[in-house]
Parts: structure tokens; sequence; C-alpha cells
């Protein structure tokens, strides 16, 4: 058997007709699409995107120098959502945070998925004392709170994208390792994967070609949820002040600015960045309960 | 129509809801109401995360806090008590054992009489006491957390006593009297020998103290019961106090009672009966049990100020105190990538100049800071505060910062940022040690946790940009800051560190005599960045020995002009609330003085 046959039996399409893969396709669109809130959440995360990445082009504001003259003013035709306690502008101020918050909470999540991805993986097909060393230390990571380690490092290294990225996306791949590994050893026992090892197949390209790309819908759903672990964590530790640093900032930064504030009746600090985590947390949420479900055909 | 049985359902209904919005009316009712019933009480809250845990007022290393200070200047009251309580520093002679200090001619001898006064049990207060405290410390010098060589007790050549009340010191050299009588001789505080005299409980008292082995073994005793916590109001020690008041109750989590002394026989009474100490473990705890009224005497955070209204509604007065201190961001002289570039005046100067110490202290601070332009806190009027410093010899000026430094050979690169393109020592070049495209980039690591000093930095960091300076900020807390500013050599890994803040509360609280020689000295401990200016240290160390105190108004005006760190604006102590009708609380800054405060009624 070549590996393209393989590939069509293990997709489950009839062998004398292409037309069963397209046809899950529209399935799984149909079924994506059936699911209103998966479709609320994936416009709201667009628009969150379009808001924090397109705005400043329409809607232009100086975020680098500080303006004490203007701080703290109310929401006006000058300034939509009024000026935070250094006189930056609040609305552009929430597109340049959404850029940080969206940006870290992306890559972050689809490294964790990634990191996560090739270690279930391994770990599962690997099987032994392999499996049992590699799934230990997942369980230990586990054990200790990310946010933890988040404050720690954050302690020591001086807090920027990049590193924000990184540290939570090394941090946040233990869930997806265990899904994808229980997902392996399942799929390392199908008869494919055997047949591929019979004919010589290495273990890289069982696990790169066959193993990974059978988990993508599990990795997929994951990754929405990891996203918004990943901005809501970013969140926590700027509200801990221990996020990006100035001038940049991000939702979870401004809202820490802005709750000081609470009881001075400037809403415009707090209401605006807390509902856009919210709302990208939970739209990022319905997304992946609406992949999960498009996904599901396959079973059917 | 309704049955009997409904009718009283119907009925219960209507109690119920009356019930209810009757405690909701009675929880709603003016906090200010409540205070009729607490005349005799006071209820104050310490500074957050702060509680006492010493209760011997002989102070120890790692308990040299001003709430210790606070609690045993009310229970033991001190021979000399400087405080602001007449509007500027100075000697409080009310809350003071001293009734005179009188010199003789020639500085060397100092000659104290002591007020009529007894202690608790009715022995009277002696000369005695005060020889008791000093042998204790002689003896035991290493142990006594305000040892500094050379200091007190070194100073103290020979003590003599004339009398019962009157005493006198021989000091080993010449010093200023100012600086003598706040710096040093506030250090004395009486304590009943008769009492606690004895090296064990159990023990008999004696004059152990006048031999060096047996103070050893008194001052043993006497410390080692204060690391006892859950005796402090039971411990028949502490029963023998001659100040206003007396512990009712001390619980270990920082709850103290005090009760008023009934037998003080001083010139400062008590009025309040009864004055309840609360620990809080964060500043928005104290504030809530403001709003709800809970306590009588609390603080809010500058950010808080935008709520004065609010809090003034709920029937508080809310007061700014300044502290009588000064902050600063210290310059590391020994960096080796920017030590020569900031030993430049006038790269010092342009940064200075960039500082809108102005605007930080009245928009991020609301009016809580006080800008400061040199070494005296300026707070309160001073009589060491020069001109010079008063007026600011360098105020905001991006224009003048830019022109600084582009006239020394600096040029704007592309990025905004300052590159020194004219290498030399000559007039317009950049100066000694700094090489050709050296960057005007610092990095600043600054105290995290407020969102005033987030605010400033940011403020701070804008306007360096616009003048050509890049400022790198890393935050991190103020126990972090403190152990990555240390004093370094250049070759050492930890010299890193180019700019430091740890001033969030003011970087530096002084004794009332505010000399520099800790701060700025050549030599001084907390020199972090090892500013050296011979002609400082020689003004410094006059202000000390001389008897003319205008050596401090000349330190006042040269390091006003020096910059030997970043003057910045100097946050108050604290924004007091306190709740109307309370009065009295004028002095309480760094300590408190509850024998002062009174219901408007009572005095």
């Amino acid at each position: 058997m070549s590996e393209a046959q393989i590939e069509v039996s293990r997709r489950g399409g009839a062998p004398d007709g292409m037309a069963a893969p397209v046809s899950n396709r529209m399935l799984m669109w149909k079924r994506f699409m059936r699911n209103k809130i998966a479709v609320v959440g994936a416009v709201v995360v667009v628009l969150a995107f379009a808001f924090a990445f397109l705005g400043p082009l329409i809607y232009q504001t100086d975020q680098v120098h500080v303006q004490l003259s203007a701080a703290n003013e109310a929401p006006s035709a000058n300034h939509w959502l009024g000026t935070d306690a250094v006189g930056f502008d609040q609305l552009g101020r929430m597109m340049v945070g959404g850029q940080v918050s969206l940006t870290i909470g992306l890559a972050a999540g689809v490294l964790a998925t990634v990191i996560g991805a090739l270690w279930g993986s391994v770990a599962g097909y690997t099987g032994g004392w392999v499996d049992a060393i590699m799934m230990r230390i997942v369980d230990s990571g586990i054990a200790i709170p990310a946010l933890f380690i988040l404050l720690v490092i954050s302690a020591i290294v001086s807090p920027n994208s990049l590193t924000m990225i990184l540290v939570i996306g090394c941090l946040a791949w233990l869930v997806p390792s265990r899904l994808v590994r229980a997902e392996t050893l399942t799929l390392k026992s199908r008869d494919y994967v055997l047949t591929l090892r019979g004919i010589g197949g290495g273990h890289w390209r069982v696990v790169s070609r066959h193993i990974v790309p059978n988990t993508i819908s599990t990795l997929v759903v994951n990754a929405t949820f990891q996203i918004a672990d990943a901005i809501l964590l970013v969140a926590y530790v700027s509200y801990l002040g221990m996020g990006v640093q100035a001038p940049a900032t991000d939702w979870g930064g401004m809202l820490s600015a802005g709750l000081s504030a609470a009881y001075s009746g400037f809403w415009w600090l707090i209401i605006p960045p807390g509902v856009a985590i919210i709302l990208v947390v939970c739209a990022f949420n319905a997304i992946g309960d609406g992949l999960r479900d498009m996904f599901d055909v396959k079973g059917r | 129509m309704l049955s009997s049985g409904s009718v009283s359902a119907k009925s219960r209904l209507l109690l119920a809801v009356c019930g209810v919005v009757g405690v909701t009316l009675s929880g709603c009712s003016d906090p200010a109401e409540s205070s009729a019933e607490t005349k005799n009480s006071v209820s104050y809250a310490w500074p957050v995360s702060q509680t006492p845990n010493w209760i011997s007022p002989i102070s120890s290393a790692g308990h040299t806090s001003t709430i210790n200070a606070s609690l045993n200047q009310v229970l033991w009251t001190p021979l000399i008590e400087f405080n602001t309580s007449g509007g500027s520093m100075g000697w409080d002679k009310e809350a003071s054992l001293a009734k005179s200090v009188e010199f003789s001619p020639d500085g060397r001898v100092a000659t104290i009489t002591l007020k009529d006064m007894s202690w608790s049990d009715g022995v009277p207060v002696t000369s005695r006491d005060v020889e008791f405290w000093l042998n204790l410390i002689k003896a035991n010098k290493e142990n006594w957390a305000n040892y500094v060589d050379g200091r007190m007790p070194d100073i103290i050549k020979k003590f003599e006593a004339v009398n019962s009340s009157t005493f006198k010191l021989t000091f080993d050299d010449v010093y200023n009297q100012d600086w003598l009588k706040s710096n040093q001789l506030s250090f004395i505080q009486p304590i009943p020998q008769h009492a606690w005299d004895k090296k064990s409980d159990s023990g008999a008292v004696g004059n152990y103290d006048r031999t060096e082995s047996g103070a050893k073994k008194v001052f043993e005793y006497i410390q080692s019961e204060a690391k006892d916590m859950a005796s402090y109001d039971t411990n028949p020690l502490w029963k023998t106090t001659n100040g206003p008041y007396k512990i009712d109750t001390f619980t270990s989590s920082g709850k103290v009672v005090l009760a008023k002394n009934k037998k003080y026989d001083g010139t400062d009474a008590a009025h309040i009966e009864t004055v309840k100490l609360l620990p809080f473990t964060s500043v928005e705890a104290e504030q809530n049990a403001l709003r709800s009224g809970e306590l009588d005497y609390g603080y809010i955070t500058a950010s808080a100020m935008a709520q004065k209204e609010t809090f003034e509604a709920s029937g508080y007065k809310i007061t700014p105190k300044p502290g009588w201190s000064i902050t600063y961001m210290p310059y590391n002289f020994n960096n080796p990538k920017m030590g020569d570039v900031f030993s430049q005046l006038y790269v010092r100067q342009a940064i200075q100049h960039s500082i809108d110490q102005k605007s930080i202290s009245e928009v991020i601070w609301q009016g809580t800071a006080e800008p400061g332009y040199g070494p005296i806190p300026q707070g309160s009027d001073s009589p060491y505060l020069s001109e010079v410093q008063k007026n600011n010899p360098y105020p905001y000026s991006i224009d003048k910062a830019k022109k600084l430094l582009t006239s020394h050979g600096w040029k704007m690169g592309s990025d905004g940022v300052a590159v020194c393109s004219s290498v030399g020592t000559g007039e317009n070049e950049c100066g000694e040690g700094i090489e050709k495209g050296t960057r005007l980039e610092i990095k600043l690591l600054a105290q995290s946790g407020s969102t005033e000093t987030d605010n400033m930095m940011n403020e701070i960091r804008s306007s360096l940009s616009k003048a050509g300076i890049k400022l790198d900020v890393k935050s991190a807390p103020v126990n972090s800051v403190l152990s990555q500013t240390p004093r370094c050599k250049p070759s050492q890994k930890q010299c890193d560190w180019q700019l430091s803040f740890f001033g969030t509360s003011g970087s530096w609280y002084f004794p009332p005599y505010p000399t520099g020689e800790r701060i700025f000295g050549t030599d001084g401990p907390s020199n972090f960045g090892h500013y050296s200016n011979p002609k400082a240290d020689r003004l410094m160390q006059k202000a000390v020995s001389s008897k003319d105190s205008s050596a401090m108004v000349k330190y006042s005006a040269l390091l006003a002009k020096d910059l030997p760190v970043v003057w910045m604006p100097n946050p108050v102590y604290q924004v007091s609330a306190t709740r109307e009708g309370l009065k009295g609380t004028a002095a309480d800054v760094d300590e408190i003085y509850p024998q002062r405060w009174h219901w408007e009624t009572q005095k």
C-alpha cells in the first residue's frame, strides 16, 4: 500500500470517489456556522484584530509622549474615550494595548500548542520509560502554578512582548501535550502506521506526517483555548504590575492602572479594557467550542 | 379576598421588609454619628503591612521601624524628643523628659536637667536612670541598632550626676550643638534602673550596670524578654513605664490597645482613654475600613486624592503630611558604561532640566508631593535650606537640556537619541572617558507597586526622550531594587546598575539635623553611586563639628547645583484621613503621638 493510499484510508474516504473529503468539509463548515455563538466569537475576534491593528491608521494618537496637562480627561470630541492618568488618549491606548494582548495571546497560544504537540506525540509514540519520564515532567509542571513561575521570571528579566510570548508559550504547553499523547497512543496502533513502519518508514516520518496531522483537530480546538488562556495570563501578570514596560501596555496593564481610579469615577479607565478582555477571551472560547463541534463531524 | 392565613403571611412579609430596610438604613447611618459613642477612644490604622514587633526602648537590629519607635515613646518618655509639632522640625519640650540642656562655653560639656516625673510604680525618674541606659549602651554598643562608630555613645567621655535631677555629659570633642541635641542626645532613653537592673526575672535588682560584665547580662536579659511578643501586655518588666499610655492589649498580628496611664505626671498627658492601633495588609482594605467608618484615623493613597470629597462627605478630614525626607535617584558613577557620562556635570544638568517636578507633583501625586531641588527636606521651613536650593537652579526646560547636550559634542541620532560625536575634554566636547558613538541611553531600575511611581517614570521617560536621552525603565519590588543597587567597583558584575529609584515613600528620612554624610559623603555607607566631592565632604564635616550652622546652608547650595543624584519630587509621608472633630494629630509624621489626640469637645 502506498502512502497516498494510506492517507485516503486514514481519512475514511471511499476508495472510489473523491467527493467524500469535500463533503466532510462542507459538513464541518455548516456545523460551525450552525453554532451562532461561535460565529459571533469569530466576528468579535476579527473586529478586535481590526480595531487593534487597523484602528491606529484611522485614529492616530501619540502613545509615546505623555501629556500631563491632559491627564484624566473625560470622554469628549477630542478624546473619544477620555485620557488616562498621564494624558494618553484612552481609545488610542486601547488599540496599542490590544496589539500587545492579541499578539502575545496568539503567539504564545500557538507556541504552547506546537511544543505540546511535539512533546505529547513523541512521548505517546515512543512509550516505555521515555514516555514515563516525559509525562512525569508534564505532571510536575502542571503542579506548579504558571502565574507563579511567570511572576518570578518577570522579576528576573525585563518583560517585553517577546519574552512574554516565550515564557507563556513555554509554560502553557503542558495541557496540549497530554491531549496529544492520549491521541497518539490510539493512533500508533492503527494499521496505516504499522504498515508504514513495516515498509521501513522512520519514526520521525511517522510522527511528523501521520501522528501530528491526525491530532490536528484536537490541536486546533485546544489552541483557541490556549490563546484565550494566554490573553488572560498576560492580563493577570500586567495587573500585578509585572507586564510589559511603558510606554508599551496591554489591556491587563490598562485595567490595573485604571483600578486605582475606580472610586474616582473615571469609568473610561476601567470599563473599556475590562470589556475588551472579557469579549476576546469569551470569543476565543466560543470559537473553540464551535471548532470542536465542527471536527466532531468526522466521527459521524 | 385574603384569608386570615394570607393576611398573616403578608404581615410577616411586611415586617421582614421593614426589618431589612431598617438594618440597611442603620448600616447607612452617617459614620460621623458613631463617633459620638467613641469619644473616649480612637481607632487608628498602622501603616500598611507594618506591625509593631519590638517593645524594648533599647533598639535592636531588624526591629527599627518607626512604629516600634512610636510605641516606645508613648510608654517611656524620651530624654529629648524632636518632631514637627511646632510647624517645623524642632525640640518638642512637652514630650521630653529633659527640662533644659545647657552647654559649657567651650561646648565640651552639656548640663541636662530632668523634669520632676515618676515611674508608674511611684519611684521618681532620676539621673541614675539616664546613667543606667548609658552604661548598658556603652557595654553593648555593637548590639544597639543605632550605633555608628564615633557617634553615640563613643562621643561621651564622662557621665556625672550632679543631683537626682541634673547630670553632666562631657564630650570627647567640640560638636555642633544642634547636631548634638537632635541627632545624638535624642537617642538617650532613660529607663527604670530600680526595676530593670537585674539579670533574670527572679533575680534581685542591683547596680549590675556599673560593671561591663554586669551591664552585658542586664542588657541581654532585657532584650531577650523583648523577643517574646506574646507577653508584651503581661510581662511585669514592661509595666514599669513613665509615658502617657500603657499597653492594655497586644496581639502578635499587630493589634495594640493602649490605655491612658492614670499615674502619668509629666507635661504631655493623654486625653483619650483608649487608643486602638489596627494593622492592615493592604491599602485597599484600609481605605475600605475608612469608607465603612471603622476607623477614626487612617490614610489614603495619593491617587485616592481624587476622592477627597467623598471621604470628606463621609466625615473625614484629609491632610497630606510631608515627611522630613528627600527623594532622589542616585547615579552610578562607577558604572563601566555610563559612569564617565554621569561624571559630566552638563549631562546631569540636562537630565535635571528634563524633570518637570511641578507637574509631576501636582498631576501625578495629586499635590501630595513637594518638588525637591537639593539635599535639605523642603516640605517644611528649615534654617538649613539655601536660597539656591529653594529657587531650583535647574527649572524644567527641554530646550535647555537639549542645548546643554548639543553644545558639548552630542548630536541627535535618527532615532532621537543623542550620540557623542565630538570626543575630547574641550569645552565643546563630550568629556573625559566618553567614546565616540556613545549613545545617551540610561537603564533605570525603579520601585514597582505604585501607580504614582509608574506614572512618574512614564513622564520622566517621555520628557528625557524629548531631550535626546533614552530611558529604559525596569520595575522591581523595592527590596529587589535596593539589593541591585549596591556600592560597587567598576570591575564588579553587580556594578551594572546605572540609575535607581526607591523613593515611592521618600528615598531618605533624616534625623532632625539633616546632615547627608551617609548618602553623599565620599565613604557614606548609603552613597550607593560613589558620588565624591571633597568640598561637599568638608562642608558636611564642618556641619557636624562646628558651632556655626551656616555650613549646612552652604552644603545645601553646593549639592543643589552639583547634582550628586537626580532630585525628585518628595512624596508626603502620608495622606492622613482623620474623623472630623479629632484634633492634635499635627505632630504625627513618621512617629505618632496619641497623647496629643483629643476630640474637639475634650480640650
